[in-house]
């Protein structure tokens, strides 16, 4: 630490949730972060904040984190009440120390739900996604040679569409967002790539079917179509995939034998 | 409770598809947007019943009436009353659900200005519209508090002379607005209508039907408590200052 870097540094006041573990009942723990480069990410400054913790023996503060690009899904945090912090279209670990200023108070906690269990600090299970996926998120295809490119034909708009919703990383941003805790942008999104494309037709309705029990079961909320799950979703996941969802339950629950 | 219905949707699919439809997420809004549709559909008819009232008497005693006399009145009258405990049990069911999908709250909880006004008041301005209508139902249509009489005009804007039980009308009314505000844009996304074009459309007319219902239902209230107190006999002038809200659980 120059004197170079302290001159234009941000001190900091954090409120983290600290939690030994699932039974742990936690609590916000305030920390002081000095020296923060508004250049720094989010993660970066907590990266400090436990170098801090661990030079004074105390324990580092514990969060996801992997590619740190916005595009693994592994971040996660409530900051100040938002899901990925202020910023539009943007993972906490895109979020950058900038949009802070010196002598701000900035208060963390793990996204919540019951489905979302909490592990340790602000790390939650999100492995509730993982079993809603493997209930119906996928399409059953023989091996065998690949097929011609364009033997399926696939409009381009519909193509753009199944890849919208195929943006989404799963990081639970909408779960956590919502005033329901409930999954439904997720699961709207991963029943919508597979029913907009033609190789999703054959399980359409037993897809819709599975991944519907399989969110209702992990116990997420029911939508109330608040739309803070689009307005917090860091890959601007549309609420539209949710209308198809319910399009394609009530169409599966009438026509599937 | 909640935590006790959870399993039920575990174990191996039940052979009947319309118990495992309501029991589920999805089936259960859908089936709350679609009572709640055509309970919009009565508002606008009971709406243009009501605004008879500022005919006169003649007029409203007619039309109330011809609507007494009809004999398909009780059948309707039913289908209303199912219409609305499907929409609040299962609306109930799903907001208990969704209590206990956030069992630990957070400490800080901002949002990102998603929610409006309505949305986020809707159990709330859901049981004021319910507490609303019992006490609507008891003092209108059974007369509780008033004596039963074959001038319905006089026993109606009666009870508005009483500012307490013509103020609760405004309230509840407001209420109303607020619930629709929300409550019909969010019952065609229930039902899977979204589209690029139409949505925009939708939600214009969503916000203008719940304005629409909302300031019709407050005319009668505000024009005959608080304008004009029409010249009739209240309806049993003893029980009137404090009667219609507190006896009427």
């Amino acid at each position: 630490m120059t004197t170079n870097n302290e001159a234009k540094g941000m001190n900091l006041t954090l409120k983290i949730w600290r939690q030994k573990d699932a039974r742990d009942p936690g609590g916000l723990v305030e920390y002081k972060v000095e020296n923060v480069s508004p250049e720094m990410s989010f993660l970066e400054m907590l990266d400090v904040l436990n170098e801090q913790l661990v030079a004074k023996g105390q324990d580092a503060v514990a969060f996801d984190h992997d590619c740190r690009e916005g595009i693994c899904g592994m971040c996660s945090l409530m900051i100040d009440g938002q899901a990925h912090g202020p910023d539009k279209a943007a993972t906490t670990c895109q979020l950058h120390m900038r949009r802070y200023k010196d002598g701000d108070t900035i208060t963390v906690e793990p996204f919540r739900a019951k489905a979302f269990p909490v592990v340790r600090d602000l790390v939650v299970d999100r492995s509730a996604f993982d079993r809603i996926q493997q209930a119906g998120g996928f399409v059953s295809v023989n091996t065998g040679n690949a097929r011609d490119a364009n033997g399926v034909l696939i409009p381009h708009e519909t193509a753009e569409k199944a890849m919208d919703a195929a943006a989404c990383i799963g990081c639970g941003a909408c779960v956590a967002a919502c005033p329901n805790a409930s999954a439904m942008l997720f699961v709207g999104a991963k029943v919508s790539q597979y029913a907009l494309l033609p190789q999703g037709q054959p399980e359409r309705e037993k897809r819709a079917l599975a991944m519907r029990a399989a969110m209702d079961e992990e116990g997420f909320g029911h939508c109330t179509n608040e739309y803070e799950c689009e307005a917090a979703c860091p890959k601007e996941i549309k609420v539209s995939n949710i209308a198809r969802l319910n399009r394609e339950y009530l169409r599966a629950t009438l026509v599937s034998e | 409770m909640p935590a006790a219905e959870a399993p039920a949707p575990t174990a191996p699919r039940c052979n009947c598809r319309a118990v495992e439809f309501l029991e589920s997420s999805i089936g259960k809004k859908i089936m709350v947007a679609l009572a709640g549709l055509f309970l919009c559909v009565f508002l606008l008819t009971h709406l243009a019943g009501n605004l008879i009232l500022f005919l006169g008497g003649p007029a409203f005693d007619r039309y109330a009436q011809m609507l007494e006399s009809n004999p398909l009145l009780p059948l309707a009258e039913g289908g209303l009353v199912v219409l609305f405990l499907i929409h609040i049990a299962l609306a109930v069911r799903a907001r208990l659900a969704n209590m206990a999908a956030r069992p630990v709250a957070y400490q800080v909880y901002k949002g990102k200005d998603a929610r409006t006004p309505g949305s986020s008041t809707m159990a709330l301005t859901g049981t004021l519209v319910l507490v609303f209508i019992i006490i609507h139902v008891a003092t209108i249509k059974f007369q509780v508090g008033g004596a039963k009489g074959p001038d319905l005009f006089g026993h109606v804007t009666g009870w508005f002379h009483n500012p307490l039980y013509a103020g609760f009308y405004v309230v509840a009314l407001i209420g109303v607005g607020l619930h629709l505000s929300h409550g019909v844009q969010s019952a065609f996304q229930t039902l899977g209508l979204n589209h690029p074009r139409y949505t925009p459309m939708i939600k214009a007319l969503g916000a203008a039907f719940a304005i629409l219902i909302a300031l019709g239902f407050l005319s009668i209230p505000v024009y005959f408590g608080f304008i004009v107190h029409a010249p009739a006999t209240p309806p049993n002038g003893a029980a009137m200052p404090s009667g219609p809200i507190g006896g009427a659980q």
